[in-house]
This record gives C-alpha cells, sequence and structure tokens, in this order.
C-alpha cells in the first residue's frame, strides 16, 4: 500500500507544524501551508490524496480555496476543520465538494478514521478511472 | 384652512394636509403605524394624531369629519376633539411601542451573541487546538522513550512552552470577552464612547481581517462623556460594524471608525468602502422587517432598534450612502454633563426597564 500524502492547510502556524510532525510519525507523507494561496501552489506543483483545510483563514478563505483546489486536482479529497461550529460552512462545504468536515480541536484518532476515509475514498474513484480506461 | 385631502390606507397611509411642509411625518413603526401631523389651524397650533392598527381599515371616522366640516372654525373644533381623543390612544400606542422595542432589543442583543459567537468559539478552539497538538506530541514522544536524548528534550520544552503560550493566549481572550459583558448595564456616570468603540471592534477584529477589511480609527481624544445604556450603544455599534463588514464581504475595503465633537453634541460614524445601498432603499431601511439580506441572515430588526436606542438616549442615527463607494453611519449622542440619572432620556428612565432588558 503506497503512503498516503497528505496536505494540512491553516494559518495557525504552529498547528500544522506540530499536527504534520505527528502524522509524520503515524507513516504519512506530510506537507504543511499556511494560507490558502500556499495551499494552491502546493496542489498545483504535485498530487495529494487528502487535504485538512482550516475554514477560516485571512485572504483566501478554505471554502474559495477548497474550490480552486478541486479544479486543479478533481480527485483530491478535502477534509475541512473549523474552530467554529457552523453549520452553514459545513453544508456549504459539502456542497462545493469536501468529503468530510472535523471541529477543533479534533481527537486524532478522528483525524486518522477520516482522513482513511478519504483515502479509501480516493483510491476506489482511482480504480474505476482506470478500469474505464481499460475498457 | 385644514383640510385633509388624501388620506390611503393598505399601503402606507399619507396624511396631507394643505401644507405638506407643516407635516411632519415620524416613521411608521411598530405593529400599528403612528403618524402625527401637525396641524397649523391658526391661532392654536394642533396635534391631531392618527393611529392606524395594522390591518384596520380606515379607522379615524375623525378625518372624515373634518372633511365634512368644512370651515375653519368648525376644523377646528374638530380637530380639538380628534386631538383630545387621539392623544390618549397614541400615548398607549406609544407605550406598546416602548415595550416593543424593549423586547426586540433584549432579543437582538441575544441574537448579536448568538452571531458572535461563532467567533469566540473560533477564538478559544485555535489555542485549545494547538494545546491538543502540543500534548498529543508529548505523549507521542513519552511512547518513543527516548527522552534522555537532547533533541527529544528539546521537542518536549517547546511543546510544554507552546501550551503556556496558548493557554495565555485563551485567557487573554476571555478576560476581554468579559470585559464586554461587565459592567454592561452600569448605570450613572457619562460612557466615554471612544473605549465603546474599541471595545466593540474588538468582537469583529478578526472577521475583519479575515475579509480583508483594514480598519481606520480616527477617535478624537478629547471627547466628553455621553448619555446612554452602555450595552444598548455597543449593541448599536456592533451593529453598525457587522452591517458594514457584510457590505465589504468578498472585496474587502476600509472601515472607518470616527469620533468628534459636534456642537454641544457627540458624533461617532461608521463608514465602510462597500456595496453601498441605493437611494430606492435607502429610506426604508430604518423600517422594522425591512431587510435586503438572504432569509435566515437578517432580522430586518438590527437598524430599527439601533435607532430607538440612540433616539431614545436623546441622540439620532443618520446614514449616507453611494453605491459603488460605500455607507456611513452617523450616531449623534448628547454630551453628558451631568451623571445620566440627572439626565435622563425621553422616553423613560432606567427605572421603568423591565430587569430582563439589564441580564
Amino acid at each position: 500500500m503506497r503512503i498516503v500524502r497528505l496536505l494540512l492547510v491553516d494559518d495557525e502556524t504552529r498547528f500544522v507544524e506540530t499536527l504534520s510532525k505527528r502524522l509524520a510519525a503515524r507513516g504519512f507523507y506530510v506537507e504543511g501551508a499556511y494560507s490558502g494561496q500556499q495551499a494552491l501552489e502546493l496542489v498545483a506543483s504535485r498530487p495529494f490524496d487528502v487535504v485538512l483545510l482550516d475554514v477560516r483563514m485571512p485572504g483566501m478563505d478554505g471554502l474559495e480555496t477548497l474550490q480552486a483546489m478541486r479544479k486543479l486536482q478533481p480527485l483530491v479529497k478535502v477534509i475541512l476543520l473549523s474552530g467554529a461550529a457552523s453549520i452553514n460552512a459545513a453544508v456549504e462545504g459539502m456542497r462545493l465538494g469536501a468529503v468530510d468536515y472535523l471541529l477543533k480541536p479534533a481527537d486524532l484518532d478522528d483525524i486518522l478514521a477520516k482522513v482513511d476515509a478519504a483515502f479509501e475514498k480516493k483510491r476506489l474513484e482511482e480504480e474505476q478511472a482506470g478500469e474505464k480506461r481499460e475498457t | 384652512m385644514f383640510s385633509v385631502l388624501m388620506l390611503r390606507h393598505g399601503g402606507a397611509p399619507i396624511l396631507r394636509l394643505d401644507d405638506p411642509a407643516r407635516v411632519s411625518r415620524r416613521p411608521a413603526r411598530l405593529p400599528g403605524r403612528i403618524l402625527v401631523a401637525v396641524a397649523a389651524c391658526s391661532p392654536i397650533p394642533l396635534l391631531v394624531a392618527l393611529a392606524i392598527v395594522a390591518g384596520s381599515p380606515l379607522a379615524p371616522r375623525w378625518i372624515v369629519a373634518i372633511v365634512a366640516a368644512g370651515g375653519l372654525a368648525a376644523s377646528c373644533l374638530v380637530a380639538a376633539a380628534v386631538a383630545a381623543g387621539m392623544t390618549r390612544s397614541l400615548a398607549a400606542l406609544e407605550r406598546q411601542r416602548d415595550a416593543f422595542y424593549q423586547e426586540m432589543a433584549r432579543l437582538s442583543k441575544a441574537a448579536s451573541l448568538g452571531e458572535i459567537s461563532s467567533s469566540i468559539a473560533h477564538d478559544l478552539n485555535n489555542p485549545l487546538a494547538i494545546i491538543n497538538e502540543e500534548a498529543g506530541w508529548l505523549l507521542d514522544l513519552l511512547e518513543g522513550r527516548e527522552l534522555d536524548q537532547e533533541p527529544v528534550r528539546r521537542e518536549f520544552e517547546s511543546s510544554v512552552a507552546q501550551i503556556r503560550v496558548q493557554i495565555k493566549r485563551a485567557s487573554e481572550f476571555t478576560r476581554r470577552l468579559l470585559s464586554w459583558t461587565r459592567d454592561a448595564d452600569r448605570v450613572g456616570g457619562p460612557l466615554d464612547l471612544n473605549l465603546l468603540l474599541s471595545k466593540t471592534l474588538y468582537l469583529v477584529e478578526n472577521e475583519l481581517a479575515e475579509a480583508g477589511v483594514t480598519v481606520v480609527k480616527r477617535l478624537d481624544p478629547g471627547l466628553p462623556g455621553v448619555a446612554g445604556n452602555e450595552a444598548e450603544l455597543r449593541q448599536v455599534f456592533l451593529h453598525l460594524m457587522k452591517n458594514a463588514l457584510d457590505a465589504m464581504k468578498g472585496a474587502g475595503g476600509t472601515l472607518t471608525i470616527s469620533t468628534e465633537v459636534a456642537g454641544g453634541a457627540v458624533r461617532a460614524s461608521v463608514a465602510d468602502t462597500g456595496t453601498g445601498i441605493p437611494p430606492e432603499i435607502l429610506g426604508r431601511i430604518f423600517e422594522p422587517f425591512f431587510t435586503t439580506k438572504p432569509e435566515g441572515y437578517g432580522s430586518g430588526l438590527g437598524l430599527p432598534i439601533s435607532a430607538w436606542i440612540v433616539e431614545r438616549a436623546g441622540g439620532r442615527i443618520e446614514v449616507e450612502s453611494v453605491v459603488g463607494e460605500g455607507t456611513m453611519f452617523r450616531v449623534t449622542l448628547r454630551a453628558a454633563t451631568a451623571p445620566r440619572a440627572a439626565a435622563a432620556p425621553v422616553g423613560g428612565t432606567h427605572e421603568d426597564r423591565p430587569a430582563a432588558a439589564r441580564g
């Protein structure tokens, strides 16, 4: 099984740094971005499987980043992260193509479970796409 | 000569007298609509008040009587009778209106807390999320059993230090939040409007920054204290700032908060560089339940309640707007030279306010 490529996007730099270390220690390939713009630059340059994306960021917010990101990599799975329990943002995020939603502070086990599920979904979609190409 | 030319019902009631300049129309408010017309029926100026309860058809038969009576003397007589009869019901309606706005102000205070609670959650959950990860990382390190090694020790120290930084950040936030609610219904003493604006601004600061809005403060340091209820005035300015933010969402802009001495009064302005309000809407923004926001977002009560609060404190609220350039709300308040108890605003003192409104 190949290594899951994660992108962690949050304007809280320390959050990105420490969560990245913890996820890397669990066998993930992790990159961090501190703004929507920076995240898009990374997504434009190399493939990722799952993106953990903060909703509230200065400048380009999570929902805008999500839309632009899905244009660059339609198969990438985005899990939204939010410090504010806003049902509106969650619903809007899912409508725009996010696969899941996590509230901060989140339990690492929950993060891992959602990342696994998102990665599994992406893998299946890639397989189906591959089969279609073969037939 | 005093005669009524037209009274329309169904839509906005219009009362027209001979000289429109002499008709003062108070903006329609409330379940019913209250129209006050000053009839210059020389030599005695009469106050004719028409109270039209919502939904009821052409209620004041008085008007018909005035028209029928025709002559000046008769008009005056009928008008006098009208004035006497209507003053009582007007007073009753005014009381109803005040009760309504008081209740709405209380509800809107709760609603604005609901609106800012998302901001509050964000400001507390971010430091908590970092603390959570640092604590988790410490556990990860403990499980690694390499604690005696120098790099691991440095990691440990860094995480513990970060936890303390974030706890400080969260507790500073709660302290500022408390200063917002504490002494909120303080009675007596003039209010420092500059301080009140700065405290209010703090609540929307994050949202403004996220929306790419630059805040410019032009506060006159020599401002005298103003009359008014602190909690209520904060609600007014919070509402104006949130409106400004909404008008600039998506495009960013500049929010200018300024204070100045204007004659014997004190003026605070909240100006945005947002979308602006079209002229056809500008005249209606203080009407209850008028909103241009999508369903579920605006109650249409924020501005009417703000206007009611400001007017009750003896002040006034004005708006200027240019589509595409922005909107400026100006709140003029009385300078409080005496403690507020001695300069109670027209329309009620704090004593007759329900206790619930103080919570």
